[in-house]
């Protein structure tokens, strides 16, 4: 099989972070771009630190756009206290030497789809607000994109940033509202599968046997992510955004159900809260597969193996 | 001279204002850009290539924009503009085409290449307007001025109980743009309500024998009967041109700075507009809104400027017949 050909839009932000790195550890993935959208950081931080990951995994050839500056409708809302000032922990990339591609990212993003109907999958792992808009400007897009992997949402489980709302969604709402019903085909990967997928420090340990840049980055990348979730109780760091590549790379560790989601975007307590139709209530037909179950320790022991092996072949 | 970007969706008002904006010397009108809203996009940009084609003025670009509200679903209003979007008239189908750029990449480009220079009058649904305010933010500096038609403040909805149809067909674009911090003036149904096309005006133009005038006369006939069965309103409200006539008579309205906010709460109120007029809310205006106006002054300046424009038509046809007949001797 040739390899699954992906551009991911994403705010990075540490696991996104992981998420590249997973990518382009992967033989059955062939990360072509990056487009950027404002969320865990600033679009301007977003888009430094996605020069930065390429170029610590040698990897400065893949095309990054930036993309959108403040969310639709909603106020911007970054959230440092999870993933530190510079968005990925404690890490200190050097500032990169390649520079974001000319343009925007929802242009780039409409022009590579119509270029090449049904054969680009896109996984957004931030708010959604480049694909909106790219949906809303050229009503073409949403046929010609192969699918979705979105890394968003908590269908059963709780909120990340509200008592019942993800982030990723509730940052913007209004773009995942346009996301969810554009009819293109959507795997949603929701906090009730990535909560399951946890980066422990005896991973990071483990990773540290091997003396390369990629395994001293992740450690640093996570020490704030390992600090934010010790501070209410919890242990690790959750792969939120790496699982959606699980799609792709193991998808026998997921449990997908075909299920009607929507989100709430009328600016009460539900505010970005993604709930499933699991009765068929509303009578209208699934939007989307969702992953309600995930085989996490395997998960995890699969991105440790192919951290491993990228660790050994960028060794500085 | 004022430069002058029109975001459209013709509609009977609306092809009024393109015409009044072609008649008005003071303004310079240096493109269109068409969006969804009394009529599909599709419509509605062969309506506005048709009447620039009416008035001798093909040269003025047209650029296609949104096709969907952002949120919201399609809401459009043939019941109000006829399945066509312009009433009882029927123009010949456009010769020229819309430009290849979309309307928002064209309302950017031309806004960014012009800073400080550029009105931008939206007398349609604004989310071509959101879109680039969200795509291109630096255009919230470069414009000059942005007037919108659209929204009820202390005036009863014409869609819902509560509102007016621009606001409504995408409350989430007005959200975006009334907060943006573009110098805005709204032109709500609180002043436009008042502004009625009669019949007699209607007979007035009439004694002019011209395209243009049969245009008007039939485009709004559809309206008036409209008005008349829905609202009760003897002849036809014109919204659209009004905000145009703004860009060059801002004498025409008496307005007040308000704190302007949108309801996207999706409630019965659902796209209604609020104006903080005690500023309960402790924030600073937002806009300046038009809550009086000279109707008549109004009524009669649009009358006027329509007979200009059909007389200067009509001249210059008559000149092409004249050199045709020449050519052809």
């Amino acid at each position: 099989m040739p390899p699954k050909r992906i551009i991911i839009d994403t705010d990075p932000g540490i696991d996104d972070a992981l998420a590249f790195l997973l990518a382009l550890a992967s033989p059955e993935i062939k990360l072509e771009a990056l487009t950027t959208t404002q969320g865990n950081v600033t679009l301007e931080t977003a888009t430094r630190n996605a020069l930065a990951v390429l170029e610590l995994a040698n990897a400065n050839d893949i095309p990054v756009v930036a993309g959108s500056v403040v969310p639709l409708v909603q106020p911007l809302r970054a959230s440092a206290h999870v993933h530190g000032e510079s968005g990925i922990g404690n890490s200190k990339l050097p500032t990169p030497k390649s520079k974001p591609r000319e343009g925007h990212a929802v242009d780039y993003l409409i022009e590579r789809v119509l270029a090449e109907p049904n054969e680009l999958g896109i996984f957004p792992i931030g708010p959604l607000t480049n694909i909106a808009m790219a949906i809303r400007k050229e009503p073409k897009f949403a046929k010609a994109v192969k699918e979705l992997v979105i890394m968003g949402g908590a269908v059963l489980e709780h909120g990340n940033v509200t008592p019942q709302a993800e982030f990723n969604i509730y940052v913007d709402p209004h773009a995942a509202h346009i996301v969810f019903h554009s009819g293109i085909p959507i795997t949603l990967i929701p906090l009730d599968v990535t909560h399951k997928c946890l980066l422990e420090q005896i991973h990071i340990d483990r990773l540290l046997r091997i003396d390369s840049p990629i395994t001293r980055f992740i450690r640093s990348a996570v020490e704030t992510c390992f600090a934010h979730s010790e501070s209410y109780g919890g242990k690790g760091c959750a792969l939120h955004d790496p699982l959606t590549l699980a799609t792709v790379i193991a998808p026998e560790l997921l449990t997908l159900k075909e299920l009607r989601v929507d989100v709430d975007h009328s600016g009460g307590v539900s505010m970005g809260k993604t709930f499933g139709d699991f009765l068929g209530k509303t009578g209208k037909p699934a939007n989307m597969r969702v992953a309600l179950q995930a085989r996490g320790d395997d998960f995890v022991e699969l991105f440790l193996q192919r951290m491993e092996t990228l660790a050994k072949t960028i060794s500085v | 001279m004022k430069h002058i970007l029109l975001d459209t969706d013709p509609g009977i008002d609306d092809s009024l204002a393109i015409l009044l904006a072609l008649a008005s010397p003071e303004i310079s009108l240096e493109g269109l850009s068409i969006v969804h809203g009394n009529c599909s996009l599709e419509q509605a940009t062969t309506n506005a290539l048709s009447i620039l084609e009416l008035a001798n003025a093909s040269h003025i670009p047209v650029a296609v924009g949104c096709e969907l509200p952002l949120v919201q679903p399609s809401l459009l209003a043939p019941e109000t503009h006829g399945n066509t979007g312009l009433g009882y008239a029927k123009l010949p189908g456009p010769r020229t085409k819309p430009q290849v750029q979309h309307g928002c990449d064209f309302l950017i480009e031309r806004i960014m290449s012009a800073p400080g220079e550029v009105t931008l009058v939206a007398i349609g649904p604004l989310t071509n307007v959101a879109l680039a305010i969200r795509q291109e933010p630096r255009i919230v500096q470069s414009l000059k001025e942005l007037i919108i038609m659209g929204g009820a403040i202390r005036y009863e909805g014409n869609t819902t109980a509560l509102a007016e149809f621009n606001t409504y067909a995408d409350p989430h674009a007005a959200h975006i743009v009334y907060h943006a911090g573009i110098p805005t003036t709204l032109v709500p149904l609180d002043v436009t309500y008042q502004c009625v096309l009669t019949q007699g005006d209607v007979d007035r133009l009439l004694r002019l024998d011209s395209p243009l005038t049969r245009f008007i006369a039939d485009a709004t006939r559809f309206y008036m009967e409209f008005h008349d069965e829905y609202q009760g309103v003897q002849g036809c409200v014109i919204n659209d041109p009004l905000a145009l006539a703004l860009t060059f008579a801002p004498e025409l309205c008496d307005y007040r700075e308000l704190p302007v906010d949108v309801d996207i709460s999706g409630g019965v109120s659902l796209g209604k507009t609020i104006g903080d007029f005690y500023n309960y809310n402790k924030k600073p205006a937002n806009m300046k809104v038009a809550l009086g106006v000279r109707p008549r002054d109004f009524i009669e300046l649009f009358l006027e400027r329509m007979e200009k424009l059909a007389q200067r038509i009509d001249s210059i046809e008559n000149k092409i017949g004249t050199q045709k007949n020449a050519d052809s001797r």
